[in-house]
């Protein structure tokens, strides 16, 4: 059994308090979303966080907060999954090497701007001596993370400290912009799947987790299991992944409780959720959350934030729901998501 | 000298990425290094390139380092006396 005792994010939503989250919805009419910044001197002096870049030093404060939930010391592994790494302290790099000619080059920027450093960063700043790895596999790079975590489970570690996250730069949303991919105009978040154009509402957020063998009161859920598949043919193929996931973890569509989906505002990605919806899990009751934090690389992981709280807590705000199904109880949790119809995955969760 | 000093504090907490820090928590006459402000050798390039970048003036000795950078007190000093000279 593996179970989450631990879970932090911080998001462009108030979602370092879930209490606070549900509460309200924090409304954008912008090209991106963009996370809410901690007051960091809460967690640490100024003078420890200057070589850290925006990513570092939210996935220290979201560890801090999830070993404080787990009550932990010390993980057996700090394990991170980020499409993009430190984005914007690279792009601070290479501005200065084009002012500056290439002159006055200092070891700061270069520290910060190795995009596959994030957790061994991490993990030196909670003076964690044990395994780290970075996994930087586009829009698996969580899933890819939370499978290293299971598997180390699995192999009789106790604690895993797990995150997922990324950060969106000005530099970076111009350039991808020219490819189409984002929405081309600034987009209301609230109204996101009113648009139906093409394009998705990119944002950021950096969420971590502890998972663990050890079953607590304070547990949030119990992961179940996880899968990635990689380009789907057609819908068709979908369906069967889905279909075989379930069955291998004893679980029939009418078991779901809550299904989880990464609706983006994108007509022809939104076209895949509607279809297992609506031929699928037709009584489910669905919720989104890309309004709450845009589309990236490790949304996901921002979801399973989501799912964790909502099973520990029983309830979720109106403002996520996708339709108007309500679930008597909340057991059984599927996450599932898509980046762009290329890195599918789906995560099962259960009530402890 | 007390423009050069707010001047500087800036300048470094730009160059260091102090960016929760106003220019005013750094003290004038505390040491930067070890039990002051608790910078390091990293810090310490930083602070080099700073001053060869905005002022134009090279630390040819690296002996003389530890004199110059004791403080952002002693910084300026060293700035204002080389500048004039």
């Amino acid at each position: 059994m593996i179970y989450i005792n631990g879970a932090a994010s911080i998001s462009p939503q108030n979602s370092l308090d879930f209490n606070e989250f549900v509460k309200k919805m924090l409304e954008y009419e912008d090209d991106f979303l963009k996370s809410i910044k901690p007051d960091c001197k809460e967690y640490m002096k100024p003078i420890q966080a200057r070589r850290l870049s925006k990513t570092v030093k939210n996935g220290i404060i979201c560890s801090r907060i999830a070993m404080q939930q787990a009550e932990i010391e010390m993980p057996d592994a700090v394990i991170f999954g980020t499409g993009l790494g430190i984005v914007l302290d690279t792009e601070k790099f290479l501005e200065k090497m084009l002012k500056d000619k290439e002159e006055y080059l200092t070891p700061t920027s270069f520290i910060q701007s190795t995009h596959n450093t994030v957790a061994a960063q991490i993990a030196q700043k909670i003076k964690c001596h044990n395994y780290n790895f970075t996994y930087v596999n586009r829009g698996f790079s969580f899933e890819s993370a939370l499978l290293d975590a299971v598997m180390h489970i699995k192999e009789a570690k106790k604690n895993i400290l797990i995150g997922g996250g990324d950060e969106m730069t000005e530099h970076y949303f111009h350039i991808i912009k020219k490819t189409g991919i984002w929405k081309q105009t600034p987009t209301k978040n609230t109204e996101l799947l009113n648009y139906k154009t093409n394009g998705v509402l990119c944002g950021e957020a950096v969420s971590f987790f502890i998972l663990s063998d050890e079953k607590k009161d304070e547990t949030f859920a119990e992961l179940k299991d996880i899968r990635m598949f990689y380009k789907p043919d057609n819908v068709s193929e979908i369906k069967t992944q889905i279909k075989d996931f379930l069955t291998k973890n004893n679980t029939e569509y009418s078991d779901i409780d809550l299904i989880i989906t990464g609706h983006t505002g994108d007509k022809n990605n939104d076209a895949v959720f509607e279809a297992i919806l609506s031929e699928n899990l037709p009584e489910t009751p669905a919720v989104y959350y890309k309004h709450l934090c845009g589309e990236f690389q490790t949304a996901n992981a921002f979801a399973f934030w989501l799912a964790n709280n909502i099973i520990k807590h029983q309830k979720y705000p109106d403002f996520i729901k996708l339709n108007d199904k309500n679930p008597e109880k909340i057991e059984t949790v599927l996450i599932y998501n898509h980046y762009f119809n290329i890195n599918h995955s789906l995560i099962l969760l259960s009530r402890p | 000298m007390e423009n050069l000093i707010l001047k500087l504090k800036k300048q470094i907490i730009d160059a260091l990425n102090l960016e929760d820090m106003e220019p005013d928590e750094i003290e004038t006459d505390e040491a930067l290094f070890d039990d002051g402000l608790g910078l390091d050798s990293i810090d310490a390039l930083e602070l080099i390139v700073l001053t060869e970048k905005n002022y134009g003036i090279k630390i040819e000795d690296p002996k003389d380092g530890k004199k110059i950078f004791y403080s952002v007190k002693t910084l300026a000093e060293f700035i204002k006396k080389h500048k004039t000279n």
